[in-house]
């Protein structure tokens, strides 16, 4: 026994530190495929076109910061950041709320069809789009909110509402009943008990739900590129497509423009990571 | 049983007896309260998802132009039967949507398997590893536009440096090789979303049972087959679910990198219903809502199947 466990380990350093030197080569190799197209765009967002057409590999020099300046003010990139801004962050307010709400009354509440409302609330996480796109286009058309931000914001919180309440409900219905019976003694109403011990109390998961609906809704394409037309109202990602299709060529402004949109996200990750990865994981383990 | 019969009893004997229980109970609430906070998420939902659902599934019986409907029956489902491109968006569909989850979950779970394994700066490969999964498809399709270029792309770039130009190619303008790009590229944005999925899998497995496999000198190999695959079966399939189902609505990075051509190689289902309603001067939307609702059954209909199909065997004791 001992004999055999001396041998294993005088035998045990070379074919380990092999193992260990091939996972560490595929670990990097794997770390540059998926960082270093980032950091190559990165690279070309502060390169004028001219100068990429020389060498797209070359690292920039100088630092041609002025092109976002560029993006931002003569490419109308500063529309496309606004709108987008505007119907993201309103969007998400209001369906982080109602979704709050929804998933409180079906998380404490006893009444008949409590689990039915929530069964079709959460089935429709996997319907394919089109079957709502193309009659919200009609909708909105009939209520003269095609092509405007409030039309385009409305549909986004119907997007998001099921994902929301189906997180948040998770997270409320773990919150000890205790609470409650002693905020109810106490002389709490149905509504105070919401404002004042479930919103705080959620706050983690309510976080976590706003970082995500925030960046699901900042890229999304498909509903704005079929209900926005006006040039005007475009937000970030068909703003970027639209830009490509009239200026293929320019591909230092295009990195320049996408850069601005990967920005607001980029900043939300490094300070929420923990808290993002986790509400995407959410709803995968269960 | 008798609770729940009282409480049906109660609620069906009107408001004024339902708001004196509430006090009694605090799991109870008045009609009214209810309606507040129910009230304006069903209003949104049935607003602007279920009447929407319905009514394009009602429009599927018409020819749409502007806005004259005519009735047509089922004349749309019919021509949809002898429509070849209709089949062959449906075939690159199935295709991606059967086959790119294995490559997705298989990615997903090496890589975790990697940081579990302890490797240095898990930390922060796991932080790197996830960064795609953020990125909007718009960003993720221009970027990779750019990696397949003929002339300049990273690709055949490298491919020449090794000396291998046979192999260069016009990755997204061959319609042999542009589905299998686009799906690379797919795969590329998602590995990471597997990855941490199965690392909070592989940490939540009781630790006695790895350690038990280490105490009986079990290799990595052996501990992975009868042990780790074994115990994450229910995550991997839920996991092969979802990647299932967002492959069933891929709209974006096709539209973006190939338009679903060339010669329909990439074209799915999804692109084709907006090509038919939006973006092909036939200004008709009966026949696209046609395809929504035969794609619809057929979405809700697969997920049903797989899930009896998968989970029948999940039940697993430990």
């Amino acid at each position: 026994m001992t004999a055999s466990a001396a041998a294993r380990e005088g035998a045990a350093p070379l074919p380990r530190l092999f193992s260990r030197g091939i996972l560490a080569l595929v670990l990097g190799v794997y770390t540059i495929y998926t960082l270093g197209p980032f950091l190559w765009l990165a690279t070309m967002s502060v390169r004028t076109t001219a100068e990429i057409s020389a060498d797209h590999y070359a690292w920039p020099k100088p630092f041609h910061w002025e092109q976002f300046r560029t993006a931002w003010v003569d490419s109308d990139f500063a529309t496309y950041f606004w709108n987008s801004t505007l119907v993201v962050v309103g969007a998400v307010a209001v369906v982080t709320l109602i979704g709050a709400a929804a998933a409180h009354a079906l998380a404490r509440y006893r009444f008949r069809g409590n689990r039915l409302i929530y069964g079709i609330l959460f089935s429709s996480i996997i319907f394919p789009p089109q079957i709502t796109l193309i009659s919200l286009y009609q909708i909105l058309v009939d209520y003269n909110l095609y092509n405007s931000l409030l039309g385009l914001s409305l549909v986004y919180i119907s997007l998001q509402l099921p994902l929301t309440v189906y997180l948040l409900e998770g997270f409320f219905a773990r919150i000890p009943q205790d609470l409650f019976d002693a905020a109810k003694i106490d002389g709490y109403g149905d509504l105070e008990i919401f404002w004042r011990i479930v919103l705080p109390v959620g706050m983690p998961a309510i976080a976590t739900t706003l970082i995500l609906n925030f960046i699901q809704l900042w890229n999304e394409f498909l509903f704005a590129v079929v209900l926005i037309t006006d040039p005007d109202k475009r937000t970030l990602p068909i703003g970027i497509r639209a830009f490509m299709g009239d200026h293929f060529q320019d591909i230092g402004m295009i990195a320049t423009g996408v850069m601005i949109s990967v920005i607001p996200v980029i900043i939300a990750y490094v300070f929420f990571s923990e808290k993002l990865i986790r509400g995407m994981t959410a709803g995968a383990i269960k | 049983m008798q609770d729940t019969v009282a409480l049906q009893a109660k609620s069906r004997s009107g408001e004024a007896k339902a708001s004196s229980s509430t006090l009694a109970d605090p799991r109870r609430a008045t009609r009214l309260v209810l309606a507040i906070f129910l009230g304006p998420g069903l209003l949104v939902y049935c607003g602007l998802t279920a009447y929407p659902a319905f009514r394009t599934i009602y429009d599927s019986f018409f020819t749409i132009e502007g806005m004259d409907a005519t009735f047509v029956g089922l004349a749309n489902y019919r021509d949809l039967i002898s429509d070849e491109t209709f089949w062959i968006a449906v075939r690159n569909t199935f295709i991606w949507s059967f086959v790119a989850p294995v490559l997705d979950v298989a990615t997903g779970l090496l890589l975790a398997l990697a940081l579990y394994a302890g490797v240095p700066f898990a930390r922060f490969l796991r932080v790197a590893w996830f960064t795609p999964v953020l990125l909007s498809y718009v960003v993720v399709a221009i970027l990779w536009m750019w990696i397949y270029n003929y002339d300049w792309g990273v690709l055949n770039v490298m491919l020449r440096a090794v000396g291998l130009d046979a192999l260069a190619s016009s990755w997204l303008g061959d319609p042999n090789l542009a589905l299998a790009s686009v799906i690379v590229t797919h795969a590329w944005k998602w590995a990471g979303f597997n990855m941490v999925v199965c690392l909070a899998a592989i940490h939540s497995l009781p630790k006695e049972v790895l350690e038990a496999a280490d105490l009986d000198n079990c290799g990595w190999g052996a501990k992975l087959r009868y042990i780790i695959i074994p115990m994450l079966r229910p995550t991997l399939l839920s996991l092969y679910i979802l990647a299932f189902i967002g492959k069933m609505k891929i709209f974006d990075l096709v539209w973006i990198m190939t338009q679903g051509g060339p010669l329909w190689a990439t074209e799915t289902v999804s692109t084709y219903v907006y090509k038919r309603a939006f973006n092909w001067n036939t200004f008709d939307l009966g026949y696209p809502s046609a395809i929504a609702t035969v794609w619809f059954l057929v979405v809700c209909a697969s997920v049903i199947i797989l899930n009896r199909v998968l989970g029948s065997r999940e039940r697993l004791e430990y």
